[in-house]
Formats: structure tokens, C-alpha cells, sequence
């Protein structure tokens, strides 16, 4: 992990319109997005949200969760959260393999989005990312791999940027160190 | 598009202000923004490198396609090779059918327009709803898209209230935020109800075999997760080798289409994805449509390397002055040019082939190499193969240009002819101007706004005849090509290089049996003539006993050092004579500049141009031959001071024959624009190094401020010795 790497992502991230954190630790992760949003959030099950207890931490932090299928949680639910594969410093992209489909829906229909990233899987910019990528995809598996930068935006009206056309309107990076390095998990 | 309904969509565009004030702005902030996007990057050596991967993709694409098929389907996926756009839209009815699928989500793809797919759907009986924001706008309106990125460019925002307004039902404010949210809440049960999600691609990733979407508005994402079916439609060309490729677009294309590093989402999809408890049903259609009969083009085949990023409209001044309705087909502005040949028709493109002002703007931003121009001006000659020139045309290259006597007499005879319509021109300079045409000899248009060039009552080579050389210590020998503007019009340019050249110890030889550079013929197609004429100027120089040719007209340097050996490629001979020749061909600034190190000798001359002036770039100088430093040091070290204006580098509108001729309107408005940026800088001179901006320049001055004039940097260093 270099410092470098990781306030060179804090600069583009913000630039293209995340909010982002540095946070000391999950327990921490959990206020945040509590106070950040309201009404029942979609949170997939994953490896690293298995590993450390996700679910249980925003409980406990008082945020409430959506139980049962994704596509019951109505139209336009109030946030997702998700861990990510890495990101890409030059570009403020996080990287996320959303192969299973709740980890799609968390990360599309809701109004705000809260990713989780540990800057040891920084990568400098866009080439850094051909590795990673190109593991992602061995073998003839089904994949879903998701480059997000920002929120979701639109200039088609007089080419006025205007936020949230049909994705998230917020992204909220929260950046903890110790998570995972290991860039084929999330 | 027949030429008289092409008129008639030019009038109609131009009468609408508001949308080429629109374009300009946009044009300009866009410039500014990319440079910004491309700090401390190479664009040239970038889009070389997306050049080269995309012509091996070309090459291999049999191979590259049968590995990605194979791919895709070990993935779980279907894959469907269309012939053409029916045969897609077909695919996608009969699957529909085969579903029982009543309703299709689609985001944005371009093939899908190509193939009028929503109205394919609609005959068949199924809804088919676009979500991009634009593209929706566009449905509810009935209208299509005039720009490749921002497809809707052309509305403002009371004209989208009003659509979404009837779609609502009730009445919608026309503001922006709200007007996003409507869709945002509006589409999102499109997503839900939705058979069918469809979406395009801009990668298909041959090794990986999956696709790659790259998008800013997260509707594609909602697309191709929600409805059970998701259907691909992709054009064959849009194959990569490896994600490494793929990775490599997307440093490049979110930077030269919209200025982003990278656009919010990048979606990569392969195979048959989970979906609601099961597995996503997932049919790849690709597309040929007339791909293959493209790639078989040597001439054209280029064009198939296209990222779609939408700049060559963007820096274009044809599009700019009357918008993609006009300049497009389905594809608009250079690539839609080349396009609309390929897939519609010659017939369809004839009008938007000749429409092009031949500026070089979209070969300079574009960022996998395609030299657009030049494919256009091939296409040019084909139109005039199969559709004729016009008869002004006919007559002028035709019969006259080839003939070398002819032409230069019948210059002579027109010189007299003009006398009554002549007037001695009113500004300092006092350049001869015409002021009024005959109403019978061109259209009325051709000089209600600005003053026409006259024909010097001496051309250049029968002054040089005359001229005198004061050379003190030749220090070298060089050749000069006068080209048709400082030869018939301008000689006195000639004249005063000839001059300067002297004071700095160079002697000129002129001979006389050089022509036209030809490059007025070939943009009217006339291949023919433009041959006959490149033979004629190589026989003049080749045996001349000289390093350099100078030139003081841009487009005839452009002219003879790339196209002289093109034009005679098929006569080895002469090909090779016309390399020689070619090689040595430079603009007169920078030879004094590079060549002969002036400025430097000039600033210890302590000279004193004095007054300030403002530089235009001529569209040939600068991205033809990549001079634009050059006239600035020559003249800054002859005391002048230069007063930058706006956009220097935009096109004048002259482009030859187009804006006399053939396109006098579009002509008009981008010389508008010159002039104004021109008075925006207060000066009182505007400098180029090209005769044919100053004729448009200086005629449209002429008209509208006489106290300003346009001359050569040749004249205003001569000035500057006082010679
Ligand atoms: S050469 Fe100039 S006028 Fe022609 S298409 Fe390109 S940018 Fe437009
Ligand atoms: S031709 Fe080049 S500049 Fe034009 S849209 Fe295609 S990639 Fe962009």
C-alpha cells in the first residue's frame, strides 16, 4: 500500500462526485452509514461481508435491513452497501465483481451507495487493472464485473451535468485499511 | 437525401440560430475541457497504438470473432450472426415471440438505430422503450439523434418539459433537475416491467468472451440485470483481442468524448448471469450490415476502427454551423459521412460528401487514427464518378484546369471581363476586390456578404519575370510553387517573399511550367484532372537543383508533398519523381524559420513591424503540415506584437471551391464567426499564411469593417524591411 496511491484515489474519487472517508474500522464503517441514510438497506452476501459480519455491525449500529429478495425492496430503495475487489487511483473507480445478482441490485436501484475499499488494493490507473481483470475472467464462468466512478450522471439536457440519472445518486467510499488485500475477493 | 431536399434541411438549419450557437459553445468547451482530460499524456502516440490494435483486429477478425463466439457460449451465452439489420431486428421479434415477451428496456446503442429497431419492434406488436435520457427525448419526440454521444444536443429544455409534460399528463417545469428525476422515476418502471433488457456493446472481448459497456447514466446496468432476457446487439467491428485492448479504449475514449478520465460505469458482462433465483437468458447479436464489405475497402476500411466517442463532430465546422439533422444520416458529421456511403448508399452520402470542407479537424481529435479527411475525399471522387460535378465545376476543372494555356488565358480574359464589376478596394492594402457578380454568372448568395477576390491584372509569373533579385551572398537556392491564389490573385504576396527571401540571402527560381497543385479538382472529385496536374508541376521541379520548394499556400504545400505520389501511384515513374519533388515542398515561414533560423537573425535587425496583429491559423498549415509556432517567431521577431484571439485554429470556411461554389451558405456562418473573434482582439490586422483565408477573410472584412485587413506574414515581414 503506498500513501501515495491512496490520496491520489481521494482526489479523483471526490473529483467525479464520491464522497470519501478514511475510516479506522468496521464498528466505524457502521455509524457512518447510519447516519448517512435512512430506510431499509440492501446489503448482499459476500465473502468479506460473511468474514467480518457486515449485517450484524450495521444492526447494531441501528440501520435497518432488507429481508428477502432484492427485487421485493421496491423501485427505488435508500442505499446499498458492498465490500469491492480494488480500485483504480487516476480515475476514482472502484472495482466490483457482481456476478450474484443482489450484489447488481444493491449497486444499481438504490438512491445512495456506501463501498467499502482497502487502499492495499489501489492500483496506479487503468492498465494496473488488466492483471486483476484478466483473472477475473479465467475460465468460462458467468461474470459481472462492475467498473463505478462516481454517481450517476447525465448531460443530455442542454448539457448540464446533472446527478443521479438512473444509478445512485450518491457513491460514499469508506476507506479501511486491513480488509483484504487479496483483489479476486469481495 | 436528394440534393434538393439537402438545400432545403442547410436553409432550414442555418435559419435556426439558436442550435449553431449551441454547437459553438459547446465545440469550444469541449476543446478546452479535452486538453485538460489529456495533461501529460501522448495523444499521438496513444491513438497510434489504438490504430494499430484495431487493424489487427481487422486483419485477424475471422479468427478474433470464431475465439469469441467460442468464448461466449462456453460463458452460456447465444450468439446470432446477422447478415444485415434485418435479419437482427428479426432475431429479436422471433425471440420475443418465442417469450411471450410483450415489452423491451433498451439503452442506448447505435446499430440499434441503424436498424430502425423500435420501429421494426413496433410492427411487430412490441414496445420497445429507450431509457438513455436522450435517446428517451428523442422517442418522444419522433425525432433521431444529432450527435453520437449527446444524442439530443439539438432540444433545450422547455422543448423536453413539453414532451415529458405529455407524457406525465400533467404540466412539468422546464428545469432541469426535475425534468432528470421524471425520467428517473418514470423509467424505473420500465426497468421492472421490462421481457426484455437490451443493450449494446462497445467492446466484444475476443479472449474473454464477454462484452464491455461503457456509460454514464447506469441505465445499460439496469437493462441487462432486471428483465429475465437480455439481448446484445453489437456491430462485428467492435471485437478486441483482450481485455488489455478493451482497457486501453477506455483510457482514450471517455477523454476525447465527454473530457472524462473515465465515464461512471464500466459494465463487463460475459455469459449467462445469475438472474431472480435462475440463470439470465443471454442472446449476443452481432451484426455485420456492410462491416465486411467495409473492411474489404483499402481505401476506406479505416473507418471501421471507430470508437464512436463523437469527436470529429464536435471539432467539425460544417456540423457546428448546421447540426447533425443535416450533416448525418443515422451517423453524423465525418465518420456518418463515410458511414452513411457504406450502409445507406453513395446516393444517400453524395450530399454530406461534398459537403465537407476538407478543414482536417476530425483527422486531427480523432483518437484511433482514422484520417477522416482524406477518406472523404476519396469518397468525393466516387460521387463525382457516378453523379457528375454540376456544371460549374464540370467546366471550370474539366475542360479548363487540365489545360495549362487555357486556363492561365482564360484567367486573363476573366481579369478583363471583371473590369466593370471591379473596384479598387477601399481598404489600407487596397486589394482588388469584386463587389458585385453578374446575377446570371452565380447565385445571388455568392456576394451579398462578402467581397469576391478579383483576378490581378498581372499574375505572379509574369511579374516574376520582370523581378529583379538583389541577393548580396547567396547563401542557398530554393524553388518556389506559387499555387492559383498568389500566382492569379494575391501576387504581390509572391513578390514580397521573393524579397525578404533576398535580404536573407536566399535566391528564388520560378519555373514557369508548374500549374495548380490540383487539390481544388480532387475536392471536387475530378481525380482525372488532379493527375494531369501533379504530372505537369513534377516536370517543372524535378529537375530543378534545389533543396527546398517553397510554398506560401498551405493547402498546395499539402498538395504536393502528400498527394503528388498518391495521385500517381499507379505510374511508378512518375510516383517516384513526385517523391522527390514532394520531399522537398515547405511552407515559406517554416523554411525561414526552421531552416534559416530567422527570428533569431532578425531580432539583432532590431526591425520595427511595430503595430499589433492577430494570427489565424489556416486549417492545411496547422494540422497539415504542423506549423503554427513558426509565422508567430518570424513575425514577434520583426517587432510585431501578436494579439491572440479566440479559437485561431478554427476553419475560416473557406475550402476552395466549396465556399464559392457549391456551399456558400454553411460557408457564411463559420466566417461569421472568424470575423468576430477577429474584432473581439481590438487589432487591426489579422495575419495567415494562406491566400485562400484571405480571400475569405479579407472578403468578409471587406464587406463588414474595412478598417481591418488580412494579409500574408510574407507582406508584413516585408513590410517590416521595408521592401
Ligand atoms: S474535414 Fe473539416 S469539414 Fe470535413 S468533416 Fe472533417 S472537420 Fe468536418
Ligand atoms: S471517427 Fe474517430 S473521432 Fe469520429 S467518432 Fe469515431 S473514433 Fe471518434
Amino acid at each position: 500500500m503506498s500513501e501515495e496511491l491512496t490520496s491520489l484515489y481521494m482526489e479523483k474519487a471526490t473529483l467525479v462526485g464520491c464522497e470519501v472517508v478514511a475510516l479506522q474500522d468496521l464498528k466505524e464503517a457502521a455509524e457512518y452509514i447510519k447516519g448517512k441514510a435512512e430506510g431499509p438497506l440492501l446489503v448482499p452476501e459476500s465473502t468479506l461481508c460473511t468474514r467480518y459480519g457486515m449485517k450484524s455491525l450495521l444492526q447494531d449500529a441501528g440501520v435497518t435491513l432488507h429481508e428477502g429478495s432484492f427485487r421485493e425492496a421496491g423501485h427505488l430503495p435508500a442505499g446499498g452497501v458492498t465490500f469491492s475487489n480494488f480500485a483504480i487511483g487516476e480515475s476514482g473507480t472502484i472495482v466490483l465483481d457482481s456476478t450474484p445478482e443482489e450484489m447488481r441490485l444493491a449497486t444499481t436501484i438504490p438512491e445512495k451507495y456506501f463501498v467499502i475499499v482497502d487502499p492495499a488494493t489501489i492500483v496506479a490507473d487503468g492498465l494496473g487493472a488488466v492483471e486483476a481483470m484478466t483473472a477475473l475472467h479465467s475460465g468460462h464462468e458467468p461474470r459481472y464485473v462492475a467498473y463505478i466512478s462516481g454517481p450517476s450522471r447525465t448531460a443530455d439536457i442542454e448539457r448540464v451535468l446533472t446527478i443521479g440519472a438512473h444509478g445512485p445518486r450518491e457513491v460514499h467510499v469508506l476507506l479501511i485499511e486491513g480488509i483484504s488485500s487479496d483483489f479476486m475477493e469481495n | 437525401m436528394n440534393d434538393m431536399s439537402f438545400k432545403e434541411n442547410v436553409e432550414k438549419a442555418l435559419a435556426n440560430t439558436r442550435l449553431s450557437e449551441t454547437l459553438h459553445t459547446f465545440g469550444d468547451g469541449y476543446l478546452i475541457a479535452r486538453e485538460k482530460a489529456f495533461a501529460g499524456l501522448d495523444f499521438q502516440a496513444l491513438r497510434e497504438e489504438l490504430g494499430a490494435i484495431k487493424d489487427d483486429v481487422r486483419v485477424n477478425r475471422k479468427a478474433l470473432l470464431a475465439e469469441f463466439i467460442k468464448n461466449a457460449e462456453a460463458a452460456g451465452s447465444t450468439v446470432f450472426i446477422a447478415k444485415d439489420t434485418k435479419e437482427a431486428n428479426d432475431y429479436v421479434a422471433n425471440l420475443a415471440r418465442k417469450k411471450g415477451a410483450k415489452t423491451i428496456a433498451k439503452s442506448k446503442s447505435m446499430v440499434s438505430e441503424e436498424a430502425h429497431f423500435n420501429k421494426a419492434m413496433a410492427a411487430a406488436g412490441i414496445e420497445s422503450v429507450e431509457t438513455d435520457l436522450g435517446e428517451w427525448i428523442l422517442q418522444l419526440a419522433g425525432q433521431r439523434p444529432s450527435h453520437l454521444v449527446m444524442p439530443a444536443i439539438h432540444l433545450v429544455k422547455e422543448e423536453v418539459s413539453a414532451l415529458f409534460s405529455k407524457d406525465a399528463g400533467k404540466t412539468l417545469a422546464p428545469e432541469i433537475k426535475p425534468l432528470v428525476d421524471y425520467s428517473r422515476k418514470r423509467l424505473r418502471d420500465e426497468y421492472f416491467r421490462a421481457d426484455i433488457g437490451l443493450t449494446g456493446a462497445n467492446f466484444l472481448v475476443a479472449n474473454t468472451g464477454g462484452i464491455g459497456l461503457v456509460t454514464n447514466e447506469g441505465n445499460a446496468r439496469l437493462c441487462s440485470t432486471l428483465p429475465k432476457v437480455h439481448v446484445v446487439f453489437a456491430g462485428i467491428h467492435k471485437l478486441v483481442r483482450n481485455m488489455e485492448d478493451a482497457i486501453k479504449i477506455t483510457r482514450l475514449l471517455p477523454r476525447n468524448a465527454t473530457a472524462q478520465l473515465l465515464t461512471s460505469y464500466i459494465t463487463w458482462i460475459r455469459g449467462a448471469v445469475p438472474c431472480d433465483g435462475g440463470t439470465k437468458e443471454q442472446h449476443i447479436v452481432l451484426i455485420d450490415g456492410g462491416r465486411s464489405t467495409l473492411y474489404e475497402s483499402e481505401a476506406c476500411h479505416d473507418a471501421l476502427r471507430c470508437i464512436q466517442c463523437g469527436a470529429c463532430a464536435n471539432v467539425c465546422p460544417v456540423y457546428q454551423t448546421v447540426g447533425g439533422h443535416v450533416f448525418g444520416s443515422v451517423y453524423i458529421s465525418a465518420i456518418g459521412v463515410i458511414l452513411t456511403a457504406f450502409y445507406e448508399g453513395l446516393e444517400k452520402a453524395e450530399p454530406l460528401v461534398r459537403a465537407c470542407i476538407g478543414c482536417r479537424s476530425c483527422s486531427a481529435v480523432c483518437p484511433v487514427n482514422i484520417d477522416l479527411e482524406a477518406i472523404i475525399l476519396k469518397l468525393r471522387h466516387e460521387v463525382t464518378e457516378k453523379y457528375g460535378m454540376g456544371t460549374v465545376k464540370n467546366v471550370a476543372f474539366r475542360a479548363v484546369m487540365k489545360n495549362r494555356n487555357l486556363f492561365h488565358t482564360m484567367i486573363k480574359a476573366a481579369s478583363r471581363l471583371q473590369g466593370p464589376v471591379t473596384q479598387k478596394g477601399s481598404v489600407p492594402s487596397e486589394r482588388r476586390v469584386i463587389r458585385h457578380l453578374p446575377m446570371h454568372f452565380m447565385e445571388k448568395d455568392l456576394t451579398g456578404w462578402r467581397d469576391l477576390p478579383a483576378i490581378a491584372p498581372r499574375s505572379f509569373r509574369d511579374l516574376f519575370k520582370t523581378l529583379e533579385q538583389k541577393v548580396e551572398n547567396p547563401t542557398c537556392t530554393v524553388g518556389f510553387f506559387v499555387g492559383c491564389g498568389g500566382d492569379f490573385v494575391y501576387p504581390e504576396v509572391g513578390v514580397k517573399m521573393v524579397k525578404v527571401l533576398n535580404r536573407l540571402g536566399v535566391k528564388v527560381i520560378f519555373p514557369q511550367g508548374q500549374n495548380c497543385c490540383g487539390i481544388p479538382a480532387l475536392y471536387s472529385g475530378d481525380t482525372e484532372t488532379g493527375k494531369d496536374l501533379a504530372r505537369q508541376s513534377v516536370k517543372a521541379f524535378y529537375n530543378l537543383d534545389v533543396d527546398y520548394i517553397l510554398s506560401i499556400c498551405p493547402t498546395c504545400t499539402m498538395g504536393v508533398r502528400r498527394d503528388f505520389a498518391e495521385r500517381l501511384e499507379d505510374e511508378a515513374e512518375w510516383a517516384e519523381k513526385a517523391k522527390v519533388v514532394g520531399a522537398k515542398v515547405i511552407d515559406a515561414s517554416a523554411f525561414m524559420e526552421n531552416v534559416l533560423h530567422a527570428s533569431e537573425k532578425l531580432k539583432a535587425l532590431n526591425l520595427h513591424g511595430g503595430e499589433a496583429v492577430t494570427y489565424h491559423d489556416s486549417c492545411h498549415l496547422k494540422r497539415g503540415s504542423g506549423v503554427f509556432a513558426e509565422p508567430r517567431a518570424l513575425l514577434e521577431s520583426t517587432g510585431y506584437t501578436i494579439k491572440e484571439m479566440t479559437n485561431s485554429d478554427r476553419c475560416c470556411g473557406f475550402g476552395g471551391t466549396y465556399s464559392f461554389l457549391s456551399h456558400p451558405q454553411i460557408s457564411k456562418q463559420i466566417t461569421a464567426d472568424k470575423v468576430e473573434n477577429i474584432h473581439n482582439t481590438g487589432v487591426k490586422t489579422v495575419a495567415v499564411d494562406c491566400p485562400g483565408c484571405m480571400m475569405m477573410i479579407g472578403g468578409a472584412l471587406g464587406k463588414q469593417d474595412e478598417t481591418v485587413r488580412c494579409v500574408h506574414t510574407m507582406e508584413l515581414l516585408a513590410d517590416a524591411f521595408g521592401v
